[in-house]
């Protein structure tokens, strides 16, 4: 008997169901398509593992099969169609005992049984002539009955499509669902498998189906539970057995991000590689984002991996325009130091024209095939097709209102009738002075029908051709040509009054719908620069500035209606609009004789109206924001209303001393100047800031404002950077895992080619330099002066926070061998802490010819000493203290650490790497493997003592002084 | 003219054989003349000859001929043709529905012709209503309604810019064609038909804004003075709520570009007197007649786009925004222009002119208010000529609607914005001409202030500019009054300000005799008082530092004999009957505070002078003294002092703009008198392009 004989005496008994349970599936659309498609999923996971293991298995068929009966024990007998479906009422999914001796078994003594038996099914179908044991399973799997299930088991196998309706099983294929959900639903499934097959009632699977639909929704919540499932999930899926103990890592509770990726790196074992590129659908969207450089580097740099990560990188871009750019821009960045693509490394050029030409988009509804042509770079055929008709992968776990189809192709129909439009907006994208730079000519979320979705909460997905990645890459791409400009001029003065200029051009085109890569999530658009709030940073040659953007957040700033444009002064509209509402009346009826004397009716007009000035609201806000404490203001009121004749007299003195109060108080900040803008801007507390810039912005009343920041910088390599923003990120939070109070601030860095790209502000700090530079007091007395008296609790706690952050960045400067240390590069905060900024010389790499002109292991001035009190005193100790905490905690998970820097060395140019492997073994062994603690205390101690006592620091800084005038 | 000039439809002429029987007896004549001639007599050429139209309106416009025929006949002989003007009006205006743009240039040119002669004559008081001679009433409603709907259509649909540059010139036509544009009752229909959006469309376009904004800006500007005064004009709604953003850049451009091209004209005047010393001794004498000329009549040329910058500022709210959006003088982003458009000759002059200009500001960013009031600081600079003296006028009261603007001051506070204005200074008998080759980048309203300092210095003069002076005043006013609101503290030299204000009531006493006649100096006083009030009285909100307050009270002490003199001479007025009484007594009331910190402290000086055996001291020894006393001096509050009049165009300055209005007009009617040659290279254009 074969195999497809056996299938087909098995469907003739179950069709009717079939058929019933797919009209119900109709009913429930929504629910029944995520199940279907975690099914989906599952079985796609399962494909391409048995692609990946097959050849290792082949290799060892017997005991493949040994294997295959073994797992086909933990099935429960009910499942099985030689025993009798009666026995089904006594299996209950979550009780069932396995009777094996596999260690997998006993940690998922609750899985689901025919969760297993399912994976194990698809394993199975894939080798149908292997085995005969596979016959087997494969009746089980119809005898479920379960509708998707057989209908995928139709499509894989091309066998039988009788009964099934192929076209909803597309249908169902087609939408799209978070990764989480998948392994939830599977879950759900099972339990409605049971059921069904225990009553085989249409009615009750209907029920089921609705049940499930609830449960999708419940478990994106539960992800931990959700991940726990998808871990037993892979478990099940055939071990060989020379690896066992590597995919018992890999399916540990353990296996997170780090381990991927880093053996993804060290991995040469295809089958292992193409798991691991699987195994990415698996995380969340923003534990892998954390790792994109390096999963970037690895597509430009390694052939294998590229193959093997490509359908996640392909179905990430495909749904997500942040992702895409990102991806785009990475590719870009780390593309170029590939000197001479061949097609060994070509394949990151092409992905990246692939994203640019806006080739990969979110299939169109209907227009499924049309997919298949996509050009894969590296891919092999059959992975290709893997991939095409995977156009249901899972995304954002968000994404839970899909719009029904009819909506989709009601948009499509009309989209014809925009292309005239939308030819002209291509021409315009980009230039500034047309006032529609940034947009895209889409008008898919300004239809009648994009009104009505936003009214109801679903989501409207754009359907026309307008190209999506193209606001927000003209966005930045004009951003960096304002730097670029502002590199030719030769003053900082200069340098502000054109940028401030270029940014009131760039105002003309906004809002729209662009958003600031920078921010954690692009769920906002931008809708004005203040323009005369941006800064040019201090830096000789290159101009980066410092840029405030105003946002309106929303739901999805891929689909939600970008705001509509408010003028600078908001409070100017008032009476004339009545009038010209009034005089539109006139005009609309009458004959144009009769309106002769229309106007001469009108007479009482005057241009007053037009132009009275209701406009004090605008004095109104200054005054509100003052304290109104002085006579003189008070009289004023006094003098406007009240008549009395009674005078009112003010002593000379009086005034004089307000004055100089006035002058002497606190301000918190820093006298404008023009030679160094950005101390003044950046002194300013940040509340204090947001509050003015909404007081002043026609936007500032919206409750979903807000004001950002950031650094555009061009001309500067920024991959060093962003290399070292994931170590402090990984050290961050292996500090907080092990609760060692270290304190540090990774701040985001977005890099947009090899020479450009953003930098996340550190809000209220400015430079240790511009503090000497303003305050003219040393660093305690500065201390003093913000904080309080060294005895108060202000200063207490600064002083902690300045022990903590120091400790934390001693910590980095020494691990990651951060040179150029002079004071405009370390920053200080409104809490005490400091933090360090431009990692432009880290690992092999450091000013001056990398002639040793800092070898202390770290900047550690007395200065810094005298904050904490002095040398011996308490806080120095625990400076100390925590230095060897921090130490031990990172040597502890120096794996996290080490691989992130390993894969970024593959192929790189950067300065960082300019010793090579060597770069790596010097780093490794900063970690000091092989000291006790003990003696760990003891170089911590050393360490500190002679970064206090080096002499080449203080040259450094001397140095800075003469040079550049660094204090 | 002969044949020839037809040129590119010359040989379409012979195809048309329109003339019936007059061949033989003008053989010379153009055959639109012979055909316009018909007209003349009252024939109806066109009867028999179904293509007439369609061929009339390809030959060349003798617009001379027409306009001199109607100039010839008679006010009955006009009412006679009526009925052929009616036609000739009527067939004009639909061959504008016409795909051929020879055509339609043809018909405008035509319509040109017949408003402009026709108009000219009803000046002579005919008593005919110049609508029915033209179109006749019962069809002019649509008629005129086709026209301004195909002119909106030209505006805004895909034609060669010529032909939307044509477009406008006929507007200006018809807006100038009387002397007093209130009295156009052709007008009504343009008020009616909005050409607004059209306008606004083109200035919001970059590639258009060069070659037209100009005519928009200023087809605008004339239709809002269309009975501004009388009725809803909907233009003045239009424009004053205005918001989009880029058209308003586009007008501010628009002005900015033909205030600085003056600008820079009136630098290479100047920069060239100083080339040396014997040219400038030869300009000296040059200038005496021909520079002077030149001068008066460019600023005379720039009557009308102060008028469009102030009709802007005053109607539109937005306007502000546009006044302070900074640009960079070269366009970076400059997009290739459209092959089909060929600039015309003087924009493109300008925008070359433009782009490689002096270097030095090349790179600065500029906005139109930093044009602006360097262009103020040149017209101001001499105010003897009435023209001249008018300019600065209406610069001074654009000045006082932008000082009066909370959002205009905002943004002239602001300390991150700031501009590098070159402000010119007069030379003059007592003191060199600065030249500040470096100049600060401070925020517009130190500059503003700047310019009102040098106004004060510079027209202590005969002829005293009275009302200039108290407009000017009242822009000081206004900024302190917004500093004083919002506690703006300005870093200015506030003592350049102080001096300057003593050494013009200085001046106002010692001509006391020649002043009074003309004026009511006293007024003038009280205000410069009141200033020096709201220093004393308010200066906590406002002054940079407590020093700065401390030198106030010195520089009054320093000068009391000013205040002394200055409220003797007000107490002479008041004690006698007289037109003044009444501000007098205001001016001694006002003089309370100054007086009483005279009082207070001048004892305070001379004894501690006495004290310490020193016969004059030093500045900073009298700072001590004043230091050391304020707390025994009383001041009285006064009232309002920190309130003024807003500005109001309505009753006050009717007659000046109604005045300007008119010459204005007629300086437009001059410029778009003769559009034949312009007309000539457009059809050789046209023939290019069809």
């Amino acid at each position: 008997m074969t195999s497809s004989e056996l299938m087909k005496v098995e469907f003739e008994a179950p069709s009717p169901i079939l058929s019933k349970s797919s009209s119900s599936i109709h009913n429930a659309a929504n629910s029944v398509s995520q199940s279907a498609l975690s099914f989906y999923v599952d079985r796609k996971a399962a494909d391409s593992e048995v692609n990946g293991n097959y050849q290792s298995m082949e290799s060892d068929k017997n005991h493949l099969e040994e294997r295959m009966r073994d797992t086909l024990h933990l099935l429960p007998n009910g499942l099985l169609p030689q025993e009798n479906q009666a026995k089904l009422h006594q299996a209950k999914p979550h009780s069932v005992h396995f009777t094996d001796q596999n260690n997998i078994a006993k940690i998922c003594d609750h899985v689901s049984p025919s969760l297993l038996e399912r994976s194990l099914s698809y394993s199975a179908v894939e080798q149908t002539n292997s085995s005969e044991l596979l016959h087997v399973t494969d009746q089980t799997t119809v005898n479920q009955t379960n509708p998707d299930q057989s209908d995928s088991m139709i499509q894989d196998d091309g066998l039988v499509e009788e009964g099934v309706d192929v076209a909803m099983a597309t249908d169902i294929e087609y939408c799209v669902n978070g990764g989480e959900n998948v392994e939830g639903v599977g879950m759900d499934v099972v339990s409605m498998e049971t059921n069904k097959t225990d009553k085989l009632d249409p009615k009750s699977l209907q029920l089921n189906l609705h049940h499930v639909g609830k449960n999708v929704h419940i478990s994106t919540c539960d992800s931990k539970s959700a991940k726990e499932r998808s871990q037993m999930l892979k478990k099940t899926k055939v071990p060989p057995p020379r690896q066992s103990w590597l995919l018992r890592l890999f399916e540990s509770k353990l296996f997170d991000m780090s381990i991927a990726i880093s053996y993804l790196f060290n991995s040469k074992e295809p089958g292992v590689q193409s798991y691991l590129g699987n195994r990415l659908f698996s995380f969340r969207d923003e534990e892998i984002d954390l790792y994109l450089p390096q999963i970037v580097n690895m597509y430009i740099q390694m052939h294998d991996v590229a193959e093997a990560i490509h359908p996640y990188i392909v179905h990430r871009c495909r749904y997500s325009i942040e992702f895409s750019i990102h991806t785009a821009w990475l590719l870009g960045a780390y593309s170029a130091d590939v000197l001479k693509p061949t097609w060994k490394n070509s394949q990151g050029i092409k992905l990246k024209n692939l994203i640019l030409n806006e080739e990969l988009r979110p299939p169109p509804p209907k227009h499924l095939k049309s997919d298949s042509t996509l050009p894969s770079p590296t891919y092999p055929k059959h992975i290709q097709s893997v991939e095409v008709t995977a156009p249901t992968s899972p995304t954002g776990s968000k994404k839970t209102h899909i719009r029904s189809r009819s909506d989709a192709t009601g948009i499509y129909l009309k989209h014809s009738e925009s292309q005239p439009a939308l030819l002209n907006a291509i021409n315009v994208m980009g230039d500034l002075t047309t006032g529609r730079a940034f947009d895209n000519g889409c008008t898919c979320h300004t239809s009648s029908e994009a009104m009505f979705n936003n009214l109801t909460g679903r989501e409207t997905l754009c359907s026309c051709e307008a190209p999506r990645l193209m606001p927000e890459l003209e966005f930045v791409k004009s951003l960096m040509s304002i730097g670029i400009r502002l590199q030719l001029l030769p003053t900082k003065e200069l340098r502000t009054s054109r940028l401030i200029a270029e940014l009131a051009m760039l105002n003309l085109n906004l809002p729209a719908r662009v958003w600031l890569p920078i921010s954690d999530k692009g769920i906002h658009h931008i809708v004005r620069i203040p323009h005369t709030q941006a800064v040019v940073l201090n830096s000789k040659e290159k101009a980066p500035y410092l840029l405030y953007v105003e946002v309106l957040e929303c739901e999805n700033a891929a689909s939600s209606q970008v705001p509509s444009k408010i003028l600078e002064n908001t409070l100017r509209f008032t009476r004339s609009e009545e009038d010209l509402s009034g005089h539109y009346c006139n005009r609309g009826n009458g004959s144009p004789r009769g309106e002769f004397s229309v106007y001469g009716n009108s007479t009482d007009f005057d241009d007053a109206d037009c132009w009275s000035q209701e406009d004090d609201e605008i004095i109104q806000f200054a005054l509100k924001c003052r304290p109104s404490d002085t006579i003189s203001q008070m009289s004023t009121e006094s003098s406007t209303s009240a008549d009395s004749k009674e005078p009112v007299y003010i002593a000379a003195g009086d005034i004089r001393r307000r004055l100089s109060e006035n002058i002497t108080a606190p301000k918190g900040k820093f006298e404008r100047d023009p030679d160094d803008p950005s101390a003044a801007a950046l002194k300013e507390p940040w509340e204090e800031k947001v509050r003015r810039i909404r007081e002043s912005s026609p936007y500032g009343h919206m409750p979903n404002w807000r004001l950002m920041s950031v650094i555009v910088k061009c001309g500067d390599d920024l991959r060093q950077e962003l290399l070292v923003y994931q170590v402090l990120k990984q050290l961050q939070s292996i500090w907080r895992q092990e609760h060692v109070p270290l304190w540090i601030f990774p701040y985001k860095i977005i890099v947009t080619s090899n020479n450009s790209g953003m930098i996340e502000p550190v809000l209220n700090a400015i430079s240790l330099h511009q503090i000497k530079k303003h305050s003219k007091m040393t660093l305690r007395d500065y201390f003093i002066h913000e904080f309080g008296p060294p005895t108060s609790e202000e200063f207490l706690t600064a002083q902690r926070n300045f022990v903590q952050s120091c400790a934390g960045y001693c910590l980095v400067c020494y691990l990651m061998q951060v040179k150029d240390r002079h004071n405009g590069n370390i920053l200080l905060d409104a809490n005490g802490h400091i933090i360090h900024i431009d990692f432009g010389f880290i690992l092999s790499n450091s000013p001056g010819k990398n002639l040793g002109f800092e070898n202390s292991a770290f900047k550690l001035t007395h200065e810094f000493a005298e904050v904490m009190d002095g040398l011996g005193s308490d806080m120095f100790e625990y400076f100390k203290i925590l230095m060897l905490q921090g130490l031990v905690a990172s040597r502890k998970h120096m794996d996290k650490i080490l691989p992130l820097v390993e894969i970024m060395q593959t192929g790189s140019q950067l300065p960082c790497f300019s010793k090579g492997v060597s770069t790596i073994r010097s780093l490794k062994e900063r970690f000091h493997l092989n000291l006790t603690e003990e003696q760990l205390q003891l170089l911590v101690d050393n360490m500190v003592e002679s970064s206090l006592h080096s002499l080449t620091t203080k040259l450094y800084d001397g140095f800075q002084y003469y040079t550049n005038g660094i204090l | 003219m002969s044949n020839e000039a037809s040129g590119g439809i010359k040989e379409k002429t012979h195809v048309i054989l329109l003339r019936k029987g007059s061949n033989s007896r003008m053989a010379l004549k153009e055959k639109i003349v012979q055909i316009y001639e018909a007209f003349f007599q009252g024939e109806d050429p066109s009867r028999g000859n179904a293509n007439f139209w369609d061929e009339l309106f390809l030959l060349k416009v003798n617009t001379q001929f027409i306009e001199a025929e109607i100039e010839k006949l008679s006010g009955e002989g006009l009412l006679n043709l009526k009925e052929n003007f009616n036609l000739l009006f009527y067939k004009a205006v639909e061959s504008l529905n016409q795909e051929n743009p020879i055509r339609i240039i043809n018909a405008l040119q035509t319509l040109c012709a017949l408003i402009r002669g026709i108009f000219r004559k009803s000046t002579g008081n005919y008593g005919f209503d110049i609508i029915n001679l033209l179109i006749g009433f019962d069809a002019a409603d649509s008629v005129m309604q086709n026209l301004v709907e195909s002119i909106n259509h030209f505006l805004t649909g895909d034609f060669p810019c010529s032909l939307k540059q044509f477009s406008l010139k006929f507007l200006l036509v018809l807006i100038t064609a009387t002397d007093n544009i209130s009295q156009n009752t052709m007008l009504e229909y343009i008020m009616n038909n909005s050409v607004f959006e059209s306008l606004i469309l083109n200035l919001g376009n970059q590639l258009f804004r060069l070659q037209l904004g100009h005519d928009a800006v200023l087809v605008l500007t004339m239709l809002v003075q269309y009975r501004k005064y009388e009725s809803a004009n909907p233009y003045i709604v239009k424009l004053s709520i205005l918001d989009d953003e880029l058209a308003l850049t586009g007008y501010a451009q628009v002005v900015s570009l033909l205030l600085s091209d003056f600008n820079r004209d009136y630098q290479t005047q100047t920069n060239e007197q100083q080339s040396g010393w014997f040219s400038s001794l030869a300009n000296m004498v040059g200038n005496m007649f021909v520079p002077e000329e030149k001068k008066i009549e460019s600023v005379k040329a720039n009557d009308l786009i102060l008028l469009s910058l102030y009709e802007a500022i005053h109607l539109n709210r937005n306007f502000i925004t546009a006044l302070t959006h900074s640009h960079t003088p070269s366009t970076a982003t400059t997009p290739p222009s459209s092959p089909v458009l060929s600039k015309p000759p003087a924009l493109d002059l300008q925008v070359t002119e433009n782009g490689n200009g002096d270097e030095s500001t090349a790179t600065q960013p500029t906005n139109l208010l930093v044009t602006f009031l360097e262009y103020s600081s040149i017209v101001m600079q001499d105010t003897k000529d009435t023209v001249r003296h008018n300019n600065a006028k209406l610069c001074l009261i654009i000045l006082t609607c932008i000082a009066e603007d909370q959002y205009a001051n905002s943004l002239m506070h602001d300390v991150n914005m700031t501009f590098r204005v070159p402000l010119h200074r007069m030379p003059m008998r007592h003191r060199k001409v600065k030249v500040e080759k470096y100049l600060t980048s401070r925020p517009l309203v130190a500059s503003l202030l700047d310019l009102m300092v040098e106004f004060t210095m510079s027209h202590m003069m005969k002829l005293f500019p009275m009302e200039l002076y108290l407009r000017s005043l009242g822009i000081i006013h206004r900024v302190l009054c917004y500093q004083k609101k919002c506690r703006v503290r300005l870093q200015y030299p506030w003592k350049e300000l102080w001096t300057a204000l003593i050494n013009l009531l200085k001046f106002v006493m010692s001509h006391e005799t020649a002043l009074i006649k003309k004026h009511d100096i006293f007024i003038l006083s009280s205000k410069v008082v009141n200033v020096f009030n709201l220093f004393v009285t308010y200066g906590d909100t406002f002054l940079p530092n407590p020093n700065s307050y401390d030198e106030l009270y010195y520089e009054i002490i320093r000068m009391h004999q000013v205040f002394d003199n200055l409220y003797s001479m007000a107490l002479r007025y008041t004690t006698t009957e007289g037109e003044y009484k009444d501000s007098a007594a205001r001016l001694t009331n006002n003089l309370v505070n100054v007086r009483a910190i005279i009082n207070h402290f001048t004892p305070k000086v001379d004894s501690w002078s006495a004290a310490n055996n020193l016969s004059s001291l030093t500045e900073d020894q009298v700072l001590e003294v004043v230091r050391s006393n304020y707390d025994t001096l009383t001041l009285k509050l006064q009232d309002n002092l920190d309130q003024f009049e807003r500005y109001s165009e309505k009753p006050k300055e009717t007659p000046f703009f109604t005045q300007l209005v008119r010459s204005i007009n007629c300086d437009v009617k001059k410029s778009v008198s003769n559009l034949s040659a312009q007309h000539h290279d457009m059809l050789m254009e046209l023939s290019h392009v069809s």
